[in-house]
């Protein structure tokens, strides 16, 4: 059966410190974001990336320029947890 | 009887309110690293180390906190900026001031091609900015100068000889280890491409924790001396070409870090100008009370102009290492005597071989405590 998967928004960064400062201005502005390992699938640099709602892309962006923030990229990637891989492990 | 301690220019003690408790705190409930580990203690220390280079670039007016590097300390920082631009064949130009901190890494760059010219001080320790100007070459590449100095207090034009950095396309490299968190250290307005910083003296934190602050012309030039983890770029065996990724391989003195950031809180909120002031208050208050000693002289600066809080005084007719380790044995006084690390700085005060004493003080000691120190010369008049 072929289950839809789920779509997660992350926004990667070249390292740690621009994640903190981006996770921070967003906390200002009230916008969700999770601090999370960057999934390997999209980057292997080993740093942390923030996951983000879809809708507030348009606000992450603005305020990736206001603070002058480096990031990598913006990307999209289907949840990759199989609820039923290994479950009798 | 309490123990007093005159030697603040060495380091701090007491630290600000807050440092103990905090590195404790930390080392008690969780010193987690940063920039390595996924989980919400480790997000929590980065706030703290983010925190930190911002109020770092805040005190000395730097455009952006990822300019800001921590170190194990300013010499570090200082070999940083030396070792890290100077090649053979590059010229470099300092004072007759200078700690050892600059003499010994340029002593060394010597032996591989670079060279360098000193701009004479005279007997107050002060210098000339238009005695830079004089010794540039096309060669140079930077001039580096403490602010005021270790050796007996005073102030150094960084402000003019800035401009003239500026003018002549030259780096520009200030040691701000007496003056950072006493006077006022703008970046900007100083044309300073590389300040070196120290936590645990002025600005009240930990040994074992300093840094620089980088500005964006120098970062694309200078070398990083440290290479390895940064816990980015990890697929690459180039080292991050970002700040501050670029010069803080391995894991940073977080301890040192949280410490800092609570000292620096404490000086934001008692203010830079106050505690100088009280600093100052206290350096005339000593001032005054050894006008009346002939036999001691006042190294550098005989007055309250142009200066910071550290006193230098060669007991003429007597042995200064003795005065010292009566002043600690008998009077419980604690200060610090000899050369300072900085043995062209004493021939420039004239002070050299026989080196000095030197009282230091900081917004902690009292006029009560000074008090004791001038009885204690009074006492010591008959020894001569």
């Amino acid at each position: 059966m072929n289950e839809k998967k789920e779509i997660q928004t992350y926004v990667l960064f070249p390292n740690h410190d621009n994640g903190m400062r981006l996770h921070r201005e967003l906390k200002k502005l009230g916008v969700r974001a999770t601090i999370a390992p960057t999934p390997r699938v999209v980057s292997t640099c080993c740093g942390i990336s923030l996951l983000i709602k879809k809708e507030d892309v348009e606000t992450v962006e603005k305020c990736v320029t206001e603070h002058q923030i480096q990031i990598l990229k913006i990307v999209d990637i289907e949840k990759n947890i199989n609820p039923n891989r290994d479950r009798y492990c | 009887m309490n123990r007093i301690y005159f030697d603040n220019g060495s380091t701090s003690f007491p630290k600000a309110a807050g440092v103990p408790e905090k590195i404790a705190e930390l080392l008690t409930k969780g010193a987690f690293n940063i920039n390595r580990g996924s989980y919400e203690e480790a997000y929590e220390m980065e706030e703290i180390v983010l925190e930190t280079r911002e109020k770092i670039a805040h005190l000395f007016h730097a455009k952006d906190s990822r300019q800001v590097i921590f170190t194990p300390g300013i010499t570090y920082s200082l070999n940083f900026f030396l070792k890290g631009l100077l090649k053979s064949g590059d010229h470099v130009i300092t004072t007759s001031m200078e700690h050892n901190a600059v003499m010994r890494p340029l002593h060394q760059l010597e032996k591989e091609g670079v060279t360098y010219d000193i701009v004479q001080g005279d007997s107050r320790g002060r210098v000339k900015a238009e005695d830079f100007e004089r010794l540039i070459r096309k060669e140079t590449k930077a001039i580096i100068m403490l602010h005021a100095s270790n050796a007996c207090g005073t102030i150094l034009p960084i402000e003019e000889v800035g401009k003239i950095c500026k003018k002549h396309h030259l780096f520009f490299c200030v040691d701000t280890a007496q003056s950072a968190g006493t006077i006022d250290v703008d970046m900007e307005k100083c044309c300073i491409d590389f300040v070196a910083f120290t936590g645990h003296k002025g600005l009240l934190g930990p040994q074992g924790i300093g840094g620089f602050i980088i500005s964006e012309e120098l970062d694309k030039v200078l070398v990083p001396l440290v290479a390895g983890g940064t816990g980015s770029q990890s697929d690459s065996l180039e080292i991050p070409p970002y700040l501050p990724d670029k010069y803080e391989s391995g894991t940073l003195n977080l301890p040192g870090i949280v410490g800092l950031h609570a000292a620096l809180t404490y000086i934001e909120k008692e203010t830079v100008e106050k505690i100088h002031e009280k600093k100052m208050e206290l350096t005339e208050y000593f001032l005054n009370g050894i006008r009346r000693f002939p036999w001691i002289r006042v190294v550098g600066e005989p007055e309250m102009e142009n200066r910071v809080a550290v006193v230098t005084l060669d007991f003429q007719g007597m042995d200064n290492s003795i005065v010292a380790f009566e002043l600690e044995q008998h009077d419980q006084i604690m200060t610090r005597v000899g050369l300072h690390c900085a043995p062209k700085a004493h021939q420039t005060l004239g002070t050299f071989p026989q080196g000095a004493v030197r009282f230091s003080f900081s917004a902690f000691n009292t006029k009560e405590e000074i008090d004791i120190c001038i009885c204690a010369f009074e006492r010591m008049k008959g020894y001569r």
